[in-house]
């Protein structure tokens, strides 16, 4: 499959490169937007694997929400964007052991284990296996994913509450 | 629970009865008059561009002597005796070719002022208000209708026939003056005479 | 639609790019027509003629118009982040484009008829805030900040209706694709989802008005959601110059307005497909009753672009008839009004479809 191969790689190259501005750029925004790409191309790359729901799911919810309050974020915040966030000479030598023994052992991992080779036949839908496997097999986790999000969102409204008596 | 049902409805209905509204206006008549290709009637007596009617004016000057703003520029020479320049519509004789008549545009504020003291209503407004120029030159109107050999001309001819006069008159002078010497001669040699006749009576006393 | 152009042309790579690009020529020339309607609409609905000179009755108004913002300058502001601010135009053109990715406009017109079309386009529309706000940051303007914030603000907020109207019609269809909801409403208008869809009995009446709530509930938030009036604070003109795109000219601002109308027809194909009947004939098709087989797919191209377009027309009328809300109101209409009527209306719905 060769456009297969094509496309793959060049969103490949969209997240490797995106990602590495966003690590590298002094600017606040354009990393922000260099997440964008990240995102994207993530997305993309579960599209190729057939795993369409998760994609877009991936796009719903990291662009069209983290990232966005990201920016929401960044934007509101008085001076935020001017600050040069980038800390160039801070333990480098730390973190590129880290950072090696890290990829070795990733790399190791992956040259070593045993892949299990999924059918190549793509599922014509991902999304009634998917429903299926959240809401029977695993619904009680499902169910309780959903209270702790609401725990964390009524925690942030109480936070949040400019409560003049308490004051 | 109640307010906020009759909130609802009453959005929703208030949004109805506006775009009830707009769709009728829809399809009432535009009321917009598509100005280069149809024009609005400008009302008679509104004031625009003047125009002279050259063959009834008489070179009074009166016009330019109104226009507060001085933008009425005229130019008269008489007509010799000979010439027949005939009369005006409301008969009056004219007797000075207008060798020029400029309006400019350019500086005619529109205020009729010149229209009224004319005698013989030869300068007026018209219904034309259209007509912008790229360059102001093209602003200054002349209304004479002399070319410029005419007007070489008729200044010729009159200061020839002003010559001649003035030679006329200058001969005439002259002979006047010649006339007048003589007779002032002949008195003083009258004069001469009688005072002689005394003195020699007093030189013969 | 990939597979005919696959077949027809026997290139991969050729079949994507035109199968990518056939809705970029539906979308210019929609919005061609699309804004010398709102001007030709916006006159009329004030008793005035609008654009009248350039061909009859101005009918190529916007080609002009285009010509000379293809001719004008194009100025980038000092303090703007150069990159960024060119960015930010294509990037909510892309916002507004992908979705056209999954919309089907016929039988055999579809860019992809993925299982999943309809959750696809409620995401996508995420990069269009993305860009948006993008656009309002790297111009350096406060007005265009400002502009960008109260839009990221009001789609964020929008986005939870008009996700609950969608989820409301994906349970009733029970399928999140474009395709499959658009052929259950197939043969004639009753069968359109507004009117209680392909159910029979009781439960289709039971149906019509939550259907018709649902409908009026995914409308008014697309059209908070695409900043048309009477939502459209991020462009006020009156408080913001106008909004995010103040300090663009020449193309750039051309793709921002491109991206405006393009997204007004893509909100209204989504209610098309979702309410009203999505590409076919309230009426039965020509085509099946002469026996002519290619008539079909263009009498379902017809039928969609028309619905669509008398969607995008009540958006114009609707535009031309009511005032901009304030911001407290907009805020209150969504989390107040629409919020709760949504979720009331899924749960009622769910009810009667277990019937
Ligand atoms: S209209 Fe007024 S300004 Fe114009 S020429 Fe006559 S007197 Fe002068
Ligand atoms: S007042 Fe009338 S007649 Fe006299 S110079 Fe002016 S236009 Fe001619």
């Amino acid at each position: 499959m060769e456009l297969y191969d094509i496309i793959f790689y060049l969103v490949a190259l969209m997240v490797v490169v995106s990602a590495a501005i966003v690590v590298g750029s002094k600017n606040i925004v354009r990393a922000a937007y260099s997440l964008l790409f990240t995102f994207l191309g993530v997305a993309g790359i579960y599209i190729l694997l057939g795993a369409d729901f998760i994609g877009v799911t991936q796009l719903m919810v990291y662009v069209g929400g983290i990232l966005i309050l990201l920016l929401f974020g960044i934007m509101l915040t008085n001076k935020v964007y001017s600050v040069d966030i980038r800390r160039e000479n801070a333990y480098i030598i730390p973190s590129i052991v880290i950072v090696g023994i890290f990829a070795a052992f990733l790399i190791f991992v992956m040259t070593e284990t045993n892949w299990v080779t999924a059918d190549p036949t793509f599922p014509n839908t991902t999304v009634f296996e998917l429903g299926k496997t959240l809401l029977v097999h695993y619904s009680i986790i499902f169910e309780i994913l959903a209270i702790v999000l609401l725990i964390a969102l009524i925690g942030a409204a109480t936070l949040a509450r400019n409560d003049n008596k308490e004051r | 629970m109640k307010k906020y049902l009759k909130n609802t409805w009453d959005a929703l209905w208030t949004i109805f009865i506006g775009m009830k509204v707009t769709w009728k206006h829809l399809f009432i008549p535009s009321v917009t008059i598509q100005y280069p290709d149809e024009h609005r009637p400008i009302p008679d007596r509104a004031r625009n561009r003047l125009y002279v009617n050259i063959d009834d004016c008489i070179g009074c000057m009166q016009c330019q002597r109104a226009c507060p703003v001085d933008c009425i520029d005229i130019k008269t020479v008489k007509a010799l005796p000979t010439d027949e320049l005939g009369l005006t519509s409301k008969g009056t004789k004219k007797a000075l070719w207008v060798t020029q008549f400029n309006i400019d545009f350019a500086k005619c504020m529109y205020c009729q002022l010149c229209v009224f003291p004319c005698p013989t209503e030869c300068i007026t407004m018209t219904k034309v208000f259209e007509f912008s120029e790229y360059e102001r030159e093209k602003l200054l109107y002349n209304f004479s209708n002399l070319t410029l050999s005419e007007v070489k001309e008729k200044e010729e001819n009159y200061a020839k026939f002003m010559e001649k006069k003035a030679a006329e008159k200058a001969a005439a002078a002259a002979a006047k003056a010649k006339a007048a010497a003589e007779a002032k001669a002949k008195q003083e040699a009258e004069k001469k005479d009688n005072d002689n006749k005394p003195s020699s009576e007093e030189k013969d006393s | 639609m990939y597979d005919l152009l696959t077949n027809l042309l026997g290139n991969q790579i050729v079949a994507y790019v035109i199968a990518a690009s056939l809705p970029l020529i539906f979308v210019l020339t929609f919005v061609l027509f699309a804004v010398l309607a709102e001007r030709k609409v916006s006159a009329h609905m004030q008793d005035r003629l609008g654009p009248m000179r350039v061909g009859w009755h101005g009918i190529i108004q916007t080609l002009a118009d285009m010509l000379k913002l293809l001719q004008k300058e194009d100025i980038v502001p000092e303090g703007a982040d150069k990159t960024l601010f060119n960015l930010a135009p294509l990037l909510t053109f892309l916002g507004t484009y992908a979705a056209f990715a999954a919309i089907p406009f016929a039988g055999i017109y579809v860019g992809s008829s993925t299982a999943i079309g309809i959750y696809y386009v409620t995401a996508v529309s995420g990069l269009v805030v993305a860009g948006l706000l993008l656009a309002g940051w790297a111009s350096d303007n406060k007005y265009s900040l400002y502009g960008a914030m109260r839009t990221a603000a009001q789609i964020v907020s929008y986005e939870i209706p008009t996700a609950i109207a969608i989820l409301t019609m994906v349970m009733v269809s029970g399928t999140l694709s474009l395709m499959k909801i658009s052929d259950m409403q197939t043969a004639h208008f009753w069968n359109w989802w507004i009117l209680g869809g392909p159910e029979t009995g009781i439960v289709k009446f039971l149906l019509i008005p939550f259907m018709i709530i649902t409908f009026l509930i995914y409308y008014i938030s697309s059209l908070a959601e695409v900043n048309r009036t009477p939502f459209d604070l991020p462009e006020a003109e009156s408080e913001l110059v106008s909004g995010y795109h103040t300090e663009y000219s020449g193309m750039k601002f051309a793709f921002f307005f491109l991206a405006e109308y393009a997204n007004m027809f893509a909100v209204s194909a989504i209610a098309v497909t979702l309410f009203l009947g999505g590409f076919h004939s309230p009426i039965g098709y020509l085509g099946h009753s002469l026996g002519i087989d290619w008539l079909v797919p263009v009498e379902q191209f017809f039928w969609f672009t028309f619905k669509g377009t008398a969607l995008v027309f009540v958006q114009m009328w609707l535009r031309w008839t009511l005032p901009r809300v304030r911001v407290d109101q907009l805020m209150v209409i969504c989390w107040k009004y629409l919020i709760p009527y949504a979720v009331v209306n899924l749960i009622i719905v769910g009810i009667i479809t277990l019937l």
